[in-house]
């Protein structure tokens, strides 16, 4: 069989240094995976190694999928916590976007905000929940507080440093052209760093989904999260996987749509290595 | 916004400077620099430069490493502040970076974000140059350093040797009265390297422009420079102005008229002998 190389005289082996594999055994292999773990869940149910009260067989997840968008509305759940994120998020980037770029432009805004940035970056946004509710009750702003404080501080971190590694020749060069101030930000170190940006967010936007799922369990009647917690009370655990399997489809969904803006954005970068 | 305000983000303005008379075009008087490094000394880096460089004239930095050619060239530009002494230009103090003075680095510079066009139109954008004016000019600097295929790429298809002759194109477009470089070869392989000096050599013909280069290639010096300043180390000084008087004013093509002149043996011998004297002691501890 062969790996990597299609000349047979030279040698070609599965584990190799610097070797980049095809595109087709990518696939392949990384659908290999996946098969091989739904293949033993499956076998772990139809042998009787665990309790299918507490694991029910992979196919019966599926199943359980199906019924809940086709005939219980589980569709409206989805798009309340889509429609949590993307609020939030948005909220969030709008402040941290400009906020990231003037602190890691201008010394005297970094040395104003940092340290009160950086403070709370080390507070973790649960602790809020509390004094959240306390405030908010139980509508929609806790729940877009917490995703809102969970994600605000990193970004503006992220971006500040990104900013601030915009390399000095290209501010240099501008400078000697004429450039001014305000110019130079919008034309050099906007462009320069907003590839880095956008990643930035795609790496957020997976943190944003954990915080969504804790204020859904927590405190939600509505959402993926308060979903699972119903049928935790029902012991349906299909249900509780099937959450889980949305969670997990609709992240990914998220970070194929970010990589795909990547290249349609930025097609002057050389994006091989993403 | 003023209180982001630096005195070296000012920006200089010709305007309310005296007409150019006999004044030569670049003048440094007694110009020293030191850098204050944290928790330690100062570092003098140069002390008491002067030197002057002629209406459309290549005056060259030449040293060994570490001399200070760089910190010279940046103050020129504007992006570093002396610590005391005098910088003019056309009889104008130098208090910032302008248009006035583009600098073309050792480092590449394009921005990726533009096509070759569109990054030798930037400086003229900066500075509100009409748009058909802007594309022409563009198109005309794009065709002297010989990229008017390229135009429409983006920097990331161009090599090392193309991405600086953007570079130049770009500076020269937006008509600086002196052109600043450090070292702009310096990352380039050998072959590449002479022909962008005989490209330099042919746009310092047609382009009639002032130019204040850094390198420490000796035979770079020599084949491009009117004028060249030699410095010396610890601190950084003029050791020696050295005027290539073998060329006899002539501006040369190619490089191998320039080991068919008499004279250019014992030039270059003389500059190897005071880089030796200069660059031996990094060796002795
Ligand atoms: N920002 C800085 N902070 C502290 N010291 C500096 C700084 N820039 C330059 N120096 C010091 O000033 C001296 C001159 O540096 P400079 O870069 O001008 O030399 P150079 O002649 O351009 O050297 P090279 O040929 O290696 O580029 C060096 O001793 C260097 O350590
Ligand atoms: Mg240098």
């Amino acid at each position: 069989m062969e790996v990597a190389s299609k000349s047979s005289a030279y040698r070609a082996r599965w584990f190799e240094f610097l070797t980049p594999t095809s595109k087709r055994w990518r696939l392949l292999l990384g659908a290999t995976v996946w098969v091989i773990f739904f293949g033993l869940w499956e076998m772990a149910v139809l042998w009787g190694w665990v309790n299918t009260l507490l694991v029910p067989s992979p196919l019966e997840v599926i199943r359980t999928l199906y019924e809940l968008f086709a005939e219980r509305g589980f569709l409206s759940d989805v798009g309340i916590s889509i429609a949590r994120i993307l609020g939030s998020f948005l909220v969030a980037c709008t402040l941290a976007i400009p906020l990231g770029i003037l602190m890691g432009s201008f010394k005297t805004v970094e040395a104003f905000f940092n340290p009160f940035v950086s403070a709370w970056r080390y507070l973790p946004a649960p602790a809020f929940i509390p004094i959240l509710l306390m405030w908010f009750g139980t509508g929609e702003l806790p729940k877009l507080a917490l995703l809102f404080l969970g994600v605000i501080f990193f970004l503006i971190t992220l971006i500040m440093d990104h900013t601030s590694q915009v390399r000095a020749e290209l501010i240099e060069t501008a400078m000697t052209l004429g450039g001014q101030r305000w110019q130079i930000l919008w034309t050099v170190v906007v462009p320069a760093v907003l590839p880095n940006i956008l990643t930035s967010m795609r790496q957020m936007l997976a943190i944003a989904w954990t915080y969504l799922v804790i204020a859904e369990i927590i405190a939600s009647t509505t959402g993926i999260g308060a979903m699972m917690m119903r049928a935790r009370r029902f012991l349906h655990t299909d249900e509780i996987m099937a959450g889980i399997l949305i969670i997990g489809i609709l992240g990914l969904a998220f970070d194929v749509l970010f990589r795909w803006l990547q290249r349609v954005l930025f097609p002057y970068l050389d994006q091989e290595g993403h | 916004m003023n209180m982001l305000d630096e005195d070296r983000m000012a920006q200089s303005s010709p305007s309310a400077c005296p007409p150019p008379t006999d004044t030569p075009k670049l003048r440094l008087a007694n110009v020293s620099k030191s850098f204050h490094v944290p928790r330690g000394e100062a570092i003098e880096a140069i002390k008491d430069v002067s030197f002057t460089t002629l209406e459309n004239e290549v005056c060259v930095l030449l040293g060994p490493s570490g001399c200070g050619k760089s910190t010279v060239l940046r103050m020129v530009a504007g992006l570093e502040q002396p610590s005391s002494g005098e910088l003019m230009l056309d009889g104008c103090p130098i208090t910032g970076p302008s248009q006035e003075r583009g600098m073309v680095f050792q480092a590449y510079t394009s921005f990726d974000w533009l096509t070759v066009q569109q990054n030798v139109e930037y400086g003229m954008r900066l500075n509100h140059v009409p748009k058909a004016q802007r594309r022409e000019r563009a198109r005309h600097f794009i065709e002297l350093v010989g990229l008017s295929r390229f135009a429409g790429a983006y920097p990331r298809h161009l090599s090392g040797g193309m991405k600086q002759r953007v570079a130049i194109a770009r500076t020269l477009a937006n008509e600086p009265a002196i052109l600043l470089m450090d070292e702009p070869f310096g990352a380039l392989d050998a072959q590449t390297r002479w022909q962008m000096q005989e490209l330099m050599m042919s746009i310092v013909e047609s382009a009639n422009t002032t130019i204040l280069m850094v390198t420490h290639d000796i035979e770079e010096a020599i084949f491009l420079a009117d004028r060249i300043e030699f410095m010396s180390r610890h601190p950084g000084r003029v050791h020696e102005e050295i005027i290539p008087s073998f060329k006899q004013g002539r501006r040369l093509r190619h490089k191998e008229e320039l080991i068919g002149l008499a004279g250019y043996g014992d030039l270059e011998r003389h500059i190897l002998h005071l880089m030796r004297a200069q660059g031996g002691e990094d060796f002795e501890h």
